[in-house]
């Protein structure tokens, strides 16, 4: 059995990349992407200690998460385009006010 | 009752004092009197300009005139034998008066003040004044300011200050008259000022309203004061001296009309045993307020400070020393106004207020002699000011200053009934002169120094005539009532002795003849000058004109009134408990001053001076009239004129300079109390104002908060991976913390 150190530093490195990737990225869809892979870095935490642990409370956290992410994916992917429309770019560093 | 009916069983005086109405129906209906002054003041007031000048003079004219009416019948009322008055603070009914409550004001806790109206003997003389003077006084305004486009706005005035001047006369509590007290002090604010482009004018209001808010403070302050003092005796009588069913009657009174009114009063004072009895448990003058804010002094010191405060008051209204100074400056204002609020009604509301309250009055010998000796200061001191000035106006100014001081001196010796019939003799005869000071004015092109009139006497004759009967009555020549007015005043006080201040009474008198004396000199110089002599050569207009009649009529009813006023001067009233002959206004007046003479006998402040006989008092009186009145008709009539390059040696060049500058006292005032608080003010200004409120606290708050947003301006970026990272950083402090809590 993969003791449990390992799925808790792949998902450290995971959520690392993810961080890195929102800080420095400028497109907002990679972005936005990187905020999946950070959720995705939570949700291995949450099985990994539910497995370790034997009781399901984890998996339910990550269903909630699973649904959540849909929901934002949902949500934040018809901003992108709005915002795509709007004013024609999805560089992050030029979207910096509400109004346009 | 029908007259004819009436006459088959009792004799026509008697028939005469039944009253056509019955006082209840005119007790209900007083409010009237007070409604149509103030209704007339609302519709010339604000319909004025709508309804043009003729309809707004008959307007305000008819509703003083009926005001007038229903005055004459409440009088009528009083008067009948069968009036009497069921009070609620005692169980024995008052004879000869009618009042009537409207309801309450307001109320808060146990004190609470009720609008109630009365009328008894005292202010129906002055009601009967108020109108009576105030009528003629509006006729006469029709014609004088006939040129003026502020009409509407002037009998608006003027009707109001009628409404006003006849709640303070006939309110039954001190809270109500100081409604009126205020509202004739604002009407006289307002009328001075009424030519308000003039800024000198505007000036003269303003400051009548401020001397007169210092005397209004003190009498507040006298009002709250007693309002406690009232409720420390409720708190402390009890049933001491066998009066326990009146005391209880009392209480109820309180509670149901409030502690302040004057009937309340009067009858508070008269459970006050005298200091001597040592009635056990008894509240006396000597007795120590046990609870309360009054805590630790006795009844009569705070009795004393409440009587010195509503002297402070009737100072400050009546233009006593030290508050005098705004009279003078109020000739500014139209002259049938100085007739009417500064001569004939408004100065003498300290003198109706002192007499209203005399049943206190005569309780504290320190009070009445503080209020003798002022008025008897006042007396002297503005007659011989009246000297040096050339101002028309100013002189009858000074010289109504000098009355009134006749009066407070009057009024300070309880000889209340002499104060009022001088008052109500001043108010003829001062209105008269003021309203022939307003004819010479008006036909003389508003000419007012007298030094530019002269030879007046064939060019306005009406003029002439009813100001040389006024000014005879004011000097005080035999056969008019000023001199028996004035006489009755010296005599009471001569013939009066204050208990611990026997040379009060004396002082009084003495400054009192010199007063008259000098009233004399400067009354004959002023008409002299005006009248008789030749026309200046610096007169304005080359002749005068007399004015039209509605400025004649009032002029000759109010001198015909100034020589039948001698009627109630004269001693022709035998007493029904025998004793010498009382004049018909003493023995009038006594219904309202049998209480403050009882309290006097029983508390011994007053005692019988000097016994003198009224023969040698009016002769003493007159022989000072005629020195004065002679000198000064020589001097200025066969003297100066003659002499025409007379050299006036320096020290009365001087000594004249100073009188006609009133002894620099608005000049002293300026510098030593006007000056220190625009000093003040300016220091409050700078400092307080615009340094602390306005530069650290207003702009230094804006300040903080522009700066603060500045600074936080930069983190605002909208750059959202800059809060990503701001977050980033958190979570890893976040985590930071949590590993090293966990290594602990």
């Amino acid at each position: 059995m993969v003791p449990i150190n390992n799925y808790l530093f792949l998902a450290a490195l995971l959520f690392c990349v993810g961080m890195f990737g929102v800080m420095v990225r400028r497109n907002a869809l990679v972005v936005f992407m990187c905020v999946e892979l950070m959720l995705n870095a939570a949700n291995l935490t949450f099985l990994a200690f539910a497995r370790q642990r034997g009781d399901s409370v984890g998996h339910v956290s990550a269903f909630f998460v699973i649904a959540v992410a849909a929901a934002e994916a949902a949500i934040g992917l018809a901003i992108m385009i709005a915002v795509f429309r709007s004013r024609g770019t999805l560089n992050i560093e030029e979207i910096k006010t509400m109004k346009h | 009752m029908l007259l004819s009916e009436c006459l088959q069983h009792a004799s026509l005086i008697d028939c005469l004092r039944q009253s056509p109405v019955d006082s209840e129906s005119i007790a209900q209906m007083l409010w009237a009197i007070i409604a149509l002054p103030l209704a007339g003041a609302f519709v010339s007031g604000v319909f004025g300009r709508m309804l043009g000048r003729a309809n707004t003079n008959l307007i305000a004219c008819a509703a003083v005139a009926g005001s007038f009416v229903l005055s004459l019948l409440a009088f009528w009322a009083v008067n009948d034998p069968r009036t009497a008055l069921l009070s609620s603070f005692s169980q024995d009914p008052v004879r000869y008066a009618v009042a009537h409550d409207f309801g309450t004001w307001f109320a808060a806790g146990t004190f609470r003040v009720h609008f109630g109206l009365m009328v008894d003997h005292l202010s129906g003389v002055m009601i009967l004044v108020v109108t009576g003077v105030g009528f003629l006084i509006h006729v006469y305004s029709t014609s004088y300011m006939g040129h003026d486009e502020g009409y509407g706005r002037y009998f608006a005035y003027l009707n109001l200050f009628i409404a006003m001047m006849l709640t303070l006369v006939l309110a039954d509590s001190l809270p109500l008259l100081f409604v009126g007290w205020e509202g004739v002090g604002l009407c006289s604010y307002l009328l001075i000022g009424f030519w308000y482009e003039d800024a000198a004018k505007a000036w003269a209001g303003r400051k009548a309203f401020v001397v007169n808010r210092i005397g209004d403070f003190g009498f507040l302050i006298g009002m709250f004061l007693l309002a406690l003092w009232v409720a420390a005796f409720q708190a402390q009588t009890n049933n001491a001296g066998g009066q326990g069913r009146a005391l209880e009657q009392w209480r109820i009174g309180i509670s149901q009309q409030g502690p302040l009114t004057f009937r309340g009063l009067e009858e508070a004072v008269r459970r006050i045993p005298p200091a001597a009895a040592q009635l056990r448990d008894a509240v006396s003058l000597d007795t120590s307020v046990v609870s309360g804010p009054l805590k630790g002094t006795t009844f009569g010191q705070v009795l004393l400070a409440v009587l010195l405060l509503f002297m402070l008051g009737a100072a400050g209204k009546s233009a006593q020393l030290p508050l005098y100074v705004w009279l003078p400056d109020a000739m500014a204002g139209p002259t049938p106004v100085s007739a009417l609020i500064h001569a004939a009604t408004m100065v003498t509301a300290g003198v109706y207020l002192f007499s209203r309250v005399g049943f206190l009055l005569v309780l504290e010998p320190t009070a009445m002699a503080v209020v003798a000796l002022i008025g008897a200061a006042t007396a002297l001191y503005s007659a011989v000011i009246a000297f040096g000035q050339d101002d028309i106006k100013k002189v009858l100014a000074y010289s109504t200053i000098s009355q009134l001081g006749f009066m407070f001196m009057g009024v300070g010796l309880a000889v209340f009934w002499a104060a009022i019939l001088h008052l109500v003799t001043h108010a003829f005869f001062k209105a008269c002169l003021f309203l022939g000071a307003g004819s010479v004015m008006h036909g003389n092109a508003e000419e007012t120094n007298i030094k530019r009139l002269g030879g007046l006497r064939r060019q306005m004759p009406w003029t002439w005539a009813t100001f040389a009967i006024a000014t005879l009555a004011i000097t005080g020549i035999v056969p008019l009532s000023g001199f028996f007015s004035k006489d009755a005043i010296l005599h009471g006080v001569h013939g009066t002795d204050l208990q611990g201040y026997p040379w009060v009474s004396n002082t009084a008198w003495l400054i009192g003849l010199c007063a008259a004396f000098c009233t004399a000199f400067y009354m004959v110089r002023l008409y002299v000058l005006v009248f008789e002599g030749d026309r200046s050569p610096e007169a304005r207009t080359a002749k005068a004109h007399e004015s039209d009649w509605p400025m004649r009529l009032p002029m000759v009813v109010l001198a015909a009134l100034s020589v039948l006023g001698v009627v109630y001067g004269i001693p022709l009233i035998a007493p029904a408990s025998g004793g010498p002959a009382q004049t018909v206004m003493e023995n009038y007046l006594s219904t309202v001053s049998a209480v403050p003479q009882q309290l006097a006998r029983i508390h011994h402040t007053l005692r019988q001076g000097h016994e003198s006989s009224l023969l040698v008092a009016w002769a003493q009186a007159w022989a000072i009239a005629l020195a004065g009145g002679g000198l000064a008709g020589f001097l200025y009539l066969r003297y100066f004129p003659s002499r025409p390059k007379l050299q006036v040696p320096a020290f009365a060049r001087a000594l004249e300079r100073w009188v006609r500058h009133g002894f620099y006292v608005d000049q002293l005032y300026y510098f030593a109390i006007v000056k220190p608080t625009e000093f003040l003010s300016y220091v409050l200004y700078k400092v307080v104002d615009s340094f602390i409120i306005d530069t650290l606290i207003v702009r230094g708050v804006a300040w903080i908060t522009a700066r603060s947003g500045a600074a936080l301006r930069y983190l605002q970026t909208g750059n959202a991976q800059s809060y990503a990272a701001v977050m980033a950083l958190a979570l890893l402090c976040a985590a930071g913390y949590a590993v090293i809590q966990v290594l602990k």
